[in-house]
């Protein structure tokens, strides 16, 4: 293979490898929102998934033990949102801002308490190359799982309806705050793989900060993807390869920051330029009483 | 039960202090220290003495100047969730502006502060452009804006802006003439905190007593009514953002002039985020805004000599704020998203 072939493979590769994580928080947020629940704390989702995997595997010694809690962990914080937006009635965006620091502070607080330093975890026992390939596969998988059971199942129907029109699902028998916390809650276990991936796949260490805002541009996939599985997965993408991009070009000259901010760019003219015709679910980010 | 008992404010003010001595107790337990330890370090290092009072006020001060501009946005049924963005751009802007002219204080001191307003008020108002033109959500844009803004200063100050002899994150150490004057001696409490008290009133005032106070209100609780009222939704939204991200570049400003006495991109440990639970506690009242950033300050500034003396972590005061942001989300549900 010439070496243009080479660059063009390890670039595919690496589009991979960025991806993922975007694509488990951003069909997290999907799911959330199709139900009515803005999770702008995502990106704390991460954190506590990536964190968590890490501390459960130490402890165990067994990195798929450290997976589970990690997923458990972001349901878990997931559920506090959930809990506030249903039963509370309270405003989502104030919440899951909440939300984010409680997780970047938890994280920091428990480096201190559970491996003794700040900053950075000691290295644990990963999910080794098979387990990356199988958390890449298993994003791609869910995506589509996703889009099926959103657009193809009586449940998907429920959970659209809640999320467009509540007081008309419940009219129609469905319980619509039961509906949105286990969509939240799903959807937190969803978005907290992507923190695994970070940590226990691509790493075998949580650091502060390791997340970098990437719980952010799912938001902005989530948008970019008009609140479908399959575009969220294709904005991720997307995203993904100007990050890969950015490390293959990282000695052309072009300054790494301005290939960062491109998804930035990219969703906020989404967010004006799609404005008109794309229009997010109707009742997304509205508490719901009955 | 007497009235002040029943009302909204006490109750939040109940249920903050309730999540910020429950939680901290058992996270400090978790990490093998006692609460009584843990909490009488914190106290003791935030107000012991003149020294530290004065550290408390300076936090203070960072966290006031955002919350007062989130607050006046709130009050217009906007969220501004990129004071952080702002804070930062508008430190960069006085810490460029500052370094670069030697001029006396007396010229240097008020062009750079007006400089960072200027630019954090941009930064905000492109949000608000966004919003009154296409109908772009603020709450995204503003975070999206939040990160650009860091990209930005990073890129800038690495590089078209890098100066010999400054580090890889900063700019170049200020002129003296344009440091703030400090108000008491030996501390690092300098005007901007008059600034910010003087801030406080005016917003008062302007809320409570001024035409454009209304018209902030009546297209935040009610903007069909507003609308029908002819108030201009798209002109108030735009003028809330950019007030409201001046603020918090003014803010920005402060750190760099006053306390730094140079632009870092690290300048801020999360305070626009902060600032929105100090807002919310302050139930968007400038006058409680003050007690409530008093407040946060002292979190802010103890939480180091907790650190130090008790062994507990100082990530421990990030928890406790995140959690009190949640447990106050109830009190304000943005109007506008409840119609648009």
């Amino acid at each position: 293979m010439n070496d243009f072939g080479a660059v063009l493979l390890a670039l595919a590769a690496l589009t991979l490898i960025k991806a993922t994580p975007l694509i488990y928080a951003a069909l997290g947020g999907v799911l959330s929102e199709r139900s009515g629940v803005v999770n702008i704390g995502l990106e704390g989702i991460l954190v506590a998934g990536a964190f968590t995997s890490v501390a459960v595997s130490f402890w165990t010694g067994m990195p798929i033990v450290g997976a589970a809690g990690g997923v458990i962990a972001g349901a878990a914080l997931a559920a506090i949102l959930a809990f506030a937006a249903t039963r509370l009635g309270v405003d989502q965006i104030v919440a899951g801002t909440g939300l984010n620091i409680v997780a970047l502070g938890g994280a920091a607080y428990g480096l201190v308490v559970i491996f003794g330093q700040p900053g950075a975890s000691r290295e644990v026992a990963n999910l080794g190359r098979t387990g990356e390939a199988v958390l890449i596969v298993l994003a791609f998988v869910l995506a589509a799982a996703l889009w099926y059971m959103l657009f193809r199942t009586p449940w998907g129907l429920r959970v659209r309806a809640c999320g467009e029109n509540p007081s008309a699902a419940e009219t129609a028998g469905i319980d619509a705050l039961r509906t949105r916390f286990w969509a939240v809650v799903t959807g937190g276990a969803i978005a907290a793989l992507g923190g695994v991936y970070l940590s226990l796949a691509e790493l075998d260490l949580y650091s502060d900060g390791m997340t970098a805002g990437r719980g952010f541009i799912a938001l902005a996939a989530v948008i970019f993807g008009r609140w479908n599985p399959l575009g969220a997965l294709g904005a991720a993408l997307f995203f993904g390869f100007f990050a890969a991009l950015q490390y293959t070009l990282q000695r052309s000259g072009i300054p790494s920051e301005i290939m960062q901010a491109l998804p930035y760019l990219a969703a906020l003219v989404a967010l004006a330029g799609f404005a008109g015709r794309v229009r997010a679910p109707a009742a997304d980010g509205i508490p719901y009483t009955p | 039960m007497p009235a002040w008992l029943r009302s909204r404010t006490t109750r939040d003010v109940l249920v903050a202090l309730i999540v910020v001595f429950g939680v901290g107790s058992v996270a400090m337990l978790l990490a093998h220290a006692s609460p009584i330890d843990g909490f009488s370090a914190l106290f003791n290092g935030a107000l012991g003495n003149t020294s530290e009072i004065s550290e408390t006020l300076v936090q203070t001060t960072a966290l006031l100047f955002p919350a007062l501009g989130i607050a006046l946005a709130f009050r217009a049924g906007l969220f501004n969730i990129g004071a952080e963005g702002q804070l930062l751009l508008g430190g960069l802007a006085a810490g460029v502006l500052g370094a670069a002219l030697p001029l006396p204080g007396i010229i240097i001191i008020p062009v750079a502060l007006l400089a960072g307003a200027t630019v954090g008020g941009l930064w905000g108002g492109l949000a608000g452009f966004l919003r009154a033109r296409f109908g772009a959500n603020e709450v995204i844009a503003t975070l999206m804006l939040n990160v650009i803004a860091a990209l930005l200063a990073t890129y800038l100050v690495g590089g078209p802006l890098k100066e010999p002899g400054a580090g890889a994150s900063e700019t170049p150490s200020l002129a003296p003439s344009a440091w703030l004057p400090t108000i008491l001696p030996d501390t690092r409490l300098t005007i901007s905190f008059v600034i910010a008290i003087v801030l406080a009133l005016a917003l008062r005032y302007v809320f409570t007593r001024t035409v454009f106070g209304y018209e902030l209100r009546a297209a935040g609780e009610a903007p069909e009514a507003a609308r029908r009222a002819g108030i201009n939704l798209s002109r108030t939204a735009l003028t809330a953002m950019a007030l409201s991200g001046a603020m918090a570049g003014l803010g920005g400003a402060t750190i760099v002039m006053g306390v730094l006495h140079r632009f870092n991109t690290g300048l801020s440990p999360g305070y626009g985020f902060i600032a929105i639970a100090v807002a919310l506690v302050g139930n968007l009242d400038p006058l409680f805004i003050i007690i409530a950033a008093f407040a946060f300050g002292i979190l802010q500034s103890g939480a180091i000599a907790m650190q130090a003396e008790a062994h507990v972590p100082r990530d421990v005061v990030g928890i406790i704020e995140g959690l009190v942001i949640i447990a106050l989300a109830g009190r304000r549900i943005v109007a506008s998203r409840k119609t648009s």
